[in-house]
This record gives C-alpha cells, sequence and structure tokens, in this order.
C-alpha cells in the first residue's frame, strides 16, 4: 500500500522533473554545438559564448541590469524598514493598511503598474519624468510584497516587542536597539527577500520595455533582439540568464536551510 | 490460544532492532499496558498489531485467527493516536459515524450508535461542533468514540493522554478505564508514565530494549521487581549493593545487588530487637526532603546511604544527624541479578 | 503604548508623531509610485481618444466591448489563462502530493528542480520551446525525418503552442505553492482512516482534498494571476499578433503603431476588474471552505 504510493510518487516526480528539464537542456544542446539538425547534435563548441562575452553591447546590458536591479532593492529595504519599524511598534493598529498597500502589486503586476506610471509622468517636464527615474518608481513598487513579507516574517520569528523592550530596560533607545539588536537578527530574512527580489527584478522584461528609454538595456531586452539577429548568439544569452537565475536560487536555498539548521538548533537547546 | 497472541515478534528498521523475538499473549476483555521509556519498542508492536507497520518476522494472531499478512482495514482493530487525529473537516457526529458509513449501516442506525458513544464519552453536547472548538481532552475522548462504535476486536491507545495537562489526564484515566469495563471491550494501552500504568491496567508488561521485561499485575510489578530495569523504572527503589548491605545489617544475600523500597523502611530512637525476618541497623540522618503527605530521609548506615518514607502526619520526627535505628522486613529486601 | 516610563521633555502622544516621520519615505514612494498611477489610470480611461476637453465619456469602454479585436483579446486572455490555470492545478496536485508521500534524495532533487525553473519564464522560456517545437525547432525536424505528423502539425506560434509554454511556468510555481499544504496534512489523519476501513480514495475524498481546498483555492488565484498578467513569455512568441489583454495594453502606450493611451487605460482597468473578481470570488469560497477551522 504505502510501497505503492512511493512507487507512484517516483513516478510523477520524475515526469515532472523531465518535462520541467528538456527545455532548459534543449538551450543548452543549442548553445554548445554548432549543428542541431538531426537527433544527435554535432560539432562541440564555445564559440557561441566567446561571441556574447566580447560583445560590448551585451556586457553593458549585463552591467545595467545589475544596477538597474541593486538600487531599488536598497531603497525599498530602507524604506521598509524604517516603516515596519514604525508601524508595529508606534502604530500597531496602521500595520492592516499598510499590508493593504505592499500587497497591491501583487494584483496589478508588471503591466499596468508601467502604464499607469506612463499615464502619470510621461508628459510631466520635471525629474519624475526622467525614464530612469520611472522605472527605479516602478522596481521599488513591484518587489514591495517580497521585501514586506521578508521583513514581517524575520520580525515575527525573534518576538521583536520582547527584545526591544529588553534594550530599552537597558538604557537603549527603541530605534537605535532596533538596527543594533533587531536588523542583524532578520538579517538572513532580509537577504532571501531581496535575492527573490533580484530573480524577480531580473526577469523583467515588460516594464523596463514600456518605461526605460532606447539606451538603457537589460539582459531581457538584449535575449529579445539577439533572438532576431542569431538564434545561436541568442541561445547562448539565454543560458547566461538562465544560470544567473539558478545560482542566485541556489543561494536563497543554501540561505533558507541554513535558517532552517540554526532553528534547530536553537530549539534543541 | 489466547485471544491475542504474539509470536516471535521481530522488527528492524535499516539496521535498527526494534523488537527482538516478543511473546505476548492477552485474554479477551483485558487491559493491558506496554511500558516504558521512549524508544523502547512499546508503540512499534501495537502498530505492528494495528497492521500500520509490517512485523519483520513472526505470526500474530487475534481471536484465533493469524493477521499478520491482514491488510489494517480487515482486521477489525481500532485505535486512539497520540493527538491530531481527529478529521478536522468534520463535525464530532461525522467524525464518530465515519467508520459506521464506511460498514454501510442504515443512516437511523448509524445515528443512534453515535448519539449513545457520545453519551458515554459524555460528549453529547459537543455532536455538531468542529475538532478546533474542542479542547486536548475532548478531542481525544471524540476519538476514543470514534475508535470504539464500530465494535472493533480490539482497542488500541497510543499513548493518548502524553499531550493532556496533568490535571485533566487523572481522570481521563479513570475515564477510560471505566469505559473500558462498561464494554468489556479488550484494550492494549501505551504509555510511559508508570502511574498511569498502575492506576489503569489488568496486566502491565514492562519493555526495555526492544524486549519484554517482565509481566504482572500491577501489585506484582510493583512489589516484586524483576530486574534492575524495573526496579530502576517503577517506584523510587533503593538500588543498594550487596555486599555493603550484607555487611551493614549483618545478613547474607546471593544477589550483586538489593532493591528495597523506601516506604517498607521504618526508622525509629529506640533500639529494635532483631527478631526473626527482621534486619536492623543503625545510623544517622543524612538529610531529607518533605513531599508534601510524606517525608524521605536519607539515612546514613555505614556509608551506605538508604532513603527512607516516613508519613508526614504531625511534626518531622528526625533532625540532620539523629542517631536512627532503621529496621526492614528481611522478605521484602529483593536481591537482583 | 502607554508611555509612563518615559521620563523625557516631550510627552507621549508628541513622541508618537515625532515617529510618524518615518513612515513619509514609505508612503511617499507608494503615493507616487501605486496609489497615484493607479487614480490616474482609471480617470484617464473616462477620458476621450480625440476630443481633449470631454472629461468623463464612456467611450472607451463602449469600443472596447464592440470591437472585434479588442473583445478577441479579453477571450483570448481568459481562455489561455483558464486553460494553464487548470492543468498548472492538476499536475500541482499530482506533483505535490508525489512530494508529501516520498522522502531522501530523490525527493530533494525533485525540490531544487521545482525552485530552479520557479524563475524560469519570459523570453528565455518562450525561446527554449522554439528551439524545440519552432518552425525550425529539433522535435520538428525530427519529426519531419521520421514523418510524425501530429508533430509536424503542431503550430508552436498559436494559443494552443502559447497555453502549452503558460502550462510550463504554472507547474513549478503552483507545486511550490501546494507543497505546505500537503504537509499540513497529519500522517495520523490517513491511519485512522484505514483503521477504521476506508481505501484511499475514501480518504482523500472525504478528507484530503476538504483539508486542502482553501489551499488550492488560493493556488488557483496566484496561477490566474501570474497567467492573466503574463507578457514577456507571449509577446517573445508572437509579437504583436496575437491578440492578448497585456500585449493590447501595451501596445496602446508603447510601440509602432499609432497609441492610444486612454482606451490602453480603459483595458487596463477591465483586466483589474477581472483580477479582481477572480480575487473576490477565492475569498469567498475560501470562507465557505473553512468554516471547520473554528475559532
Amino acid at each position: 500500500m504505502q510501497k505503492r504510493a512511493r512507487i507512484n510518487a517516483a513516478i510523477v516526480m520524475s515526469i515532472i522533473i523531465l518535462w520541467l528539464m528538456i527545455p532548459l537542456g534543449a538551450t543548452a544542446v543549442y548553445s554548445l554545438f554548432e549543428d542541431w539538425t538531426g537527433i544527435v547534435p554535432r560539432g562541440f563548441t564555445l564559440a557561441n559564448y566567446k561571441t556574447i562575452f566580447t560583445d560590448t553591447a551585451f556586457l553593458s546590458a549585463m552591467y545595467q541590469t545589475v544596477l538597474i536591479c541593486v538600487i531599488p532593492i536598497l531603497i525599498t529595504i530602507a524604506v521598509m524598514l524604517l516603516a515596519l519599524f514604525t508601524v508595529t511598534v508606534y502604530f500597531p493598529k496602521l500595520e492592516k493598511y499598510m499590508q493593504l498597500l505592499c500587497m497591491i502589486p501583487y494584483t496589478i503586476q508588471g503591466v499596468i503598474l508601467s502604464v499607469s506610471i506612463l499615464i502619470l509622468y510621461a508628459r510631466n517636464d520635471s525629474v519624475l519624468s526622467q525614464r530612469m527615474v520611472m522605472l527605479m518608481g516602478a522596481y521599488c513598487i513591484i518587489i514591495l510584497p517580497h521585501i514586506y513579507n521578508g521583513i514581517r516574517n524575520g520580525m515575527r520569528a525573534i518576538n521583536m516587542k520582547m527584545l526591544l523592550d529588553a534594550a530599552e530596560m537597558l538604557g537603549e533607545s527603541k530605534l537605535k536597539a532596533f538596527f543594533k539588536v533587531i536588523v542583524p537578527n532578520i538579517m538572513t530574512g532580509i537577504i532571501v527577500s531581496s535575492l527573490l527580489a533580484v530573480a524577480l527584478l531580473f526577469g523583467d522584461y515588460v516594464i523596463i520595455r514600456n518605461l526605460s528609454s532606447a539606451n538603457v538595456n537589460n539582459m531581457q531586452q538584449f535575449l529579445y533582439q539577439a533572438m532576431k539577429r542569431s538564434s545561436t548568439e541568442a541561445s547562448a544569452v539565454s543560458m547566461v540568464i538562465i544560470l544567473i537565475t539558478f545560482a542566485i536560487t541556489a543561494l536563497v536555498l543554501a540561505l533558507q536551510s541554513r535558517g532552517m539548521l540554526e532553528k534547530m538548533r536553537n530549539e534543541g537547546k | 490460544m489466547s485471544y491475542i497472541c504474539f509470536e516471535k515478534i521481530n522488527k528492524k528498521f535499516g539496521t535498527n532492532h526494534v523488537l527482538k523475538d516478543i511473546e505476548l499473549d492477552v485474554e479477551k476483555g483485558q487491559f493491558v499496558t506496554l511500558l516504558g521509556p521512549s524508544g523502547c519498542g512499546k508503540s512499534t508492536l501495537l502498530r505492528c498489531l494495528s497492521g500500520l507497520e509490517q512485523v519483520t518476522s513472526g505470526r500474530i494472531y487475534l481471536d484465533g485467527e493469524d493477521i499478520t499478512a491482514v491488510t489494517p482495514r480487515h482486521r477489525g482493530i481500532g485505535m486512539v493516536f497520540q493527538q491530531y487525529s481527529l478529521f478536522p473537516n468534520l463535525s464530532v457526529r461525522r467524525n464518530v459515524a465515519y467508520g459506521l458509513k464506511l460498514k454501510r449501516l442504515p443512516k437511523a442506525e448509524i445515528d443512534q450508535k453515535v448519539e449513545e458513544m457520545l453519551s458515554i464519552v459524555g460528549l453529547s453536547d459537543k455532536i455538531d461542533q468542529y475538532p478546533a472548538q474542542l479542547s486536548g481532552g475532548q478531542q481525544q475522548r471524540v476519538a476514543l468514540a470514534r475508535a470504539m462504535v464500530t465494535a472493533p476486536k480490539v482497542l488500541l491507545l497510543d499513548e493518548p493522554l502524553s499531550a493532556i495537562d496533568a490535571l485533566l489526564r487523572k481522570s481521563l484515566q479513570i475515564e477510560i478505564r471505566r469505559i473500558q469495563q462498561q464494554l468489556g471491550i479488550t484494550t492494549i494501552y501505551v504509555t510511559h508514565d508508570q502511574d498511569e500504568a498502575m492506576i489503569m491496567s489488568d496486566v502491565i508488561n514492562l519493555f526495555h530494549d526492544g524486549k519484554i521485561e517482565q509481566t504482572g499485575t500491577p501489585e506484582q510489578i510493583y512489589t516484586r521487581p524483576a530486574t534492575r530495569f524495573a526496579a530502576t523504572f517503577i517506584g523510587n527503589y533503593n538500588l543498594l549493593d550487596a555486599k555493603d548491605f550484607n555487611r551493614a545489617f549483618g545478613t547474607a544475600i546471593p544477589q550483586p545487588e538489593v532493591a528495597v523500597r523506601p516506604e517498607i523502611i521504618n526508622l525509629s530512637r529506640q533500639a529494635v530487637a532483631k527478631g526473626e525476618g527482621l534486619l536492623v541497623a543503625e545510623g544517622k540522618i543524612a538529610s531529607y526532603i518533605s513531599h508534601g503527605n510524606l517525608i524521605r530521609f536519607s539515612v546514613d548506615v555505614n556509608g551506605l546511604l538508604i532513603n527512607a518514607d516516613v508519613l508526614f502526619e504531625d511534626k518531622r520526627e528526625f533532625a540532620q544527624g539523629d542517631q536512627v535505628f532503621v529496621t526492614i522486613k528481611e522478605d521484602l529486601v529483593i536481591g537482583l541479578q | 503604548m502607554k508611555d509612563k516610563r518615559r521620563p523625557k521633555a516631550l510627552s507621549g502622544k508628541n513622541v508618537r508623531y515625532y515617529y510618524l516621520l518615518a513612515l513619509t519615505p514609505f508612503l511617499f514612494l507608494v503615493i507616487m509610485y501605486e496609489l497615484m498611477p493607479l487614480i490616474m489610470l482609471v480617470v484617464d480611461s473616462f477620458k476621450s481618444e480625440k476630443a481633449k476637453d470631454v472629461l468623463f465619456t464612456f467611450e472607451n469602454y463602449r469600443k472596447i466591448f464592440t470591437t472585434l479585436s479588442y473583445k478577441k483579446a479579453i477571450l483570448n486572455s481568459l481562455k489561455i489563462t483558464t486553460i494553464s490555470t487548470a492543468f498548472g492545478i492538476v499536475i500541482a496536485f499530482l506533483g505535490a502530493r508525489a512530494a508529501y508521500n516520498s522522502r531522501g534524495k530523490f525527493r530533494n532533487a525533485y525540490l531544487t528542480v521545482l525552485n530552479m525553473t520557479s524563475n524560469f519564464a519570459g523570453v528565455p522560456l518562450a525561446f527554449a520551446y522554439m528551439i524545440i517545437l519552432g518552425n525550425a525547432g529539433v522535435v520538428k525536424q525530427i519529426a519531419n525525418l521520421y514523418g510524425i505528423d501530429f508533430l509536424q502539425n503542431f503550430d508552436l506560434y498559436s494559443s494552443s503552442g502559447l497555453t502549452m509554454i503558460y502550462v510550463y511556468f504554472q507547474i513549478p510555481l503552483s507545486t511550490l505553492l501546494l507543497i505546505p499544504a500537503f504537509n499540513g496534512i497529519r500522517k495520523e489523519w490517513g491511519e485512522a482512516n484505514m483503521l477504521l476501513g476506508g481505501t484511499n480514495t475514501h480518504f482523500w475524498h472525504k478528507v484530503g482534498i476538504p483539508v486542502l481546498l482553501p489551499s488550492l483555492f488560493s493556488t488557483l488565484s496566484v496561477l490566474f494571476a501570474n497567467a492573466l498578467s503574463a507578457y514577456a513569455t507571449a509577446y517573445a512568441l508572437l509579437m504583436n499578433n496575437f491578440s492578448l489583454l497585456p500585449v493590447n495594453i501595451s501596445a496602446s502606450f508603447v510601440g509602432d503603431i499609432k497609441t492610444k493611451p486612454k482606451l490602453g487605460a480603459a483595458l487596463s482597468v477591465v483586466m483589474m476588474i477581472i483580477m479582481s473578481i477572480v480575487i473576490l470570488v477565492n475569498n469567498y469560497i475560501t470562507k465557505k471552505t473553512t468554516k471547520w477551522e473554528g475559532s
């Protein structure tokens, strides 16, 4: 009985793994061979990778991607830490409104967010109409739910109220205690949620397409253009994107399992 | 043949040998307890009887039938788990009716049986509530009703009270025993709590390291522990080195170790004459601890520390450093192998 | 917070308002880039595309529901979203149950693959499918070689091709969302069912699925939102040649053809309404299916 359930499970898992791996494997093989028109690909080569890594346009897209990922995340984390501290300690009644505001981006998502920002600021003459500013604003909002959840869950897990009271008894101000005691304790949670935000922004295509000017490019856009030029080159770009995404996910998994281990160890005490 | 027979039961999880050649008989209508520390194999034996675990070797007979290879669903066994076993999406009524519906009984009969069983466990007023609305103790009583309502051949209880707080646990112990006697249902009960086993059981099987260490009535187990393990697990036995004991009391116990219950040791200021079957030694009160209804004195007899319980009636009789005479009835001294 | 313990110059009330300052960056961000844009979007949707002086008109909405291509965009979006969500939830149910029923290294490998592929969507995913099933794709070539009809005739650049790719990115997401819910199913329930004479099927029918229902519905609405708003996958595969809500919305603001921002705003509002209906229905069902969770 149990054995049969286990065998069924193994079959289902194998099929799903296979199904999910086929597109990945195909991209990888395509990027590494000269010719793949039969069942067996022929002519192993790294030429595609050599091409893209010597292409300044690709390197610049990579550099810009990093920049436009990191800045909004740092801004949102700083803003969120201040706001969550204030709300949980001094205005607990506002918590549910804050949660609502942070969850709206989940439902509107990239397309609507980007066009509505475009409507508001495109014909404006101030600094707000600059493409880069609009893009940063949109990115800050689209990652709001992730950063909010990450910090909120971290605060719940460590019993923030008690720690702050204890620090205050020892003569520390609440705000100082927050940055000295609470923030280091929820650092893993902050890092994990930032990484999830990086993965989200890294995969963005629609927001940057709608909001950025022609000279700002991220890797997704570069891939789209490469697809039209040469599919072999595009396959290498695609592989680089996939591998970077994997690296981010692997880091998240490693941090989460470390957090889990620590928790288990602490509970064992 | 007894109602339930375990014949040379072995169970291995990988390299871990959990049950070693278990032989156990249970008579019809008995309340039998499997008692032992956690990890001794008692729960595993219960799960083997229910069919939730397969034995590695050996045979199990229930009501004259070999059930070793029968699937759990056809064994006719009711079981109550430690906790969380009620179906959370079903009301109390539908939880209890679950097994009856599977037997395709007519609805009127199901309703009548469910209501009857709920009144036996004293929860008639909770019939339309959901498990999450009940306390832990109430949930376990519903679980008991659900397990008994199908009239199983045997009822298994796997530490059903271990997650319940101490006060409520006592009253539930008595209630479960009452219900079991009222229905005359053969019951096997697993616990690590020796008080619980003493209060509820007809027969106790003391488990240790995958083997049955001793079988007997609560009185037998309590007064005559057969091994060192039994003596340490049950009660508050003094475990004393036989050589030291022989020197202190001037007797000759052949076994290497003796066990003496603290409540059969008598302390007095006046000298007591050594009589027929009476062991006497002189010692000094080393320390004492008050347990409320009794005081446990630790007496130093020639460097041998012996605990003696004295019922606390009016005032404490001895102070630290007092000279006392220690008297023990010789036939209550148990030699251990 | 009662401020008896705070012997400072500022009184308790003032301290609170002083801390309100710490909220301003958050409020600035949310108002400037979330609330005001959304309000403007709704306001704009009622403005006229041609006559600048008309402040309120249903012209755009009328146009959406009378023009074939916009109606088609809505229908296509609903169709692809619904089908990919349905496939996603069924596969996720089986996939999460498989994870629940297994242990050890293979399960870990499975979870890793799910996590890794959960961010594999958009342009790279569409491209991967083109490599496999596109007109010059490997499977196509093999199918031509051996004359496998149904593969030869399969058109990736169609609504069924698009649905297939959507199903792909729904699988890891939905399975990962359902696995924690399965872990909430206690082993004891299955065992009690067995001892009371129930089969495995009976258990899932009476207990397993009812207990999972709230999680199934919330996963359903996440999948729906995810598919409805997906843009990159569709655009990379079919550009503006296939009518879909997000594609049409984007095209009315940015692109080579003449832009129609007011109409795009109205389309956005329609899409938000669809999303809200799904969320409301989901909340209602969740409330209905969790009455046993107790108070």
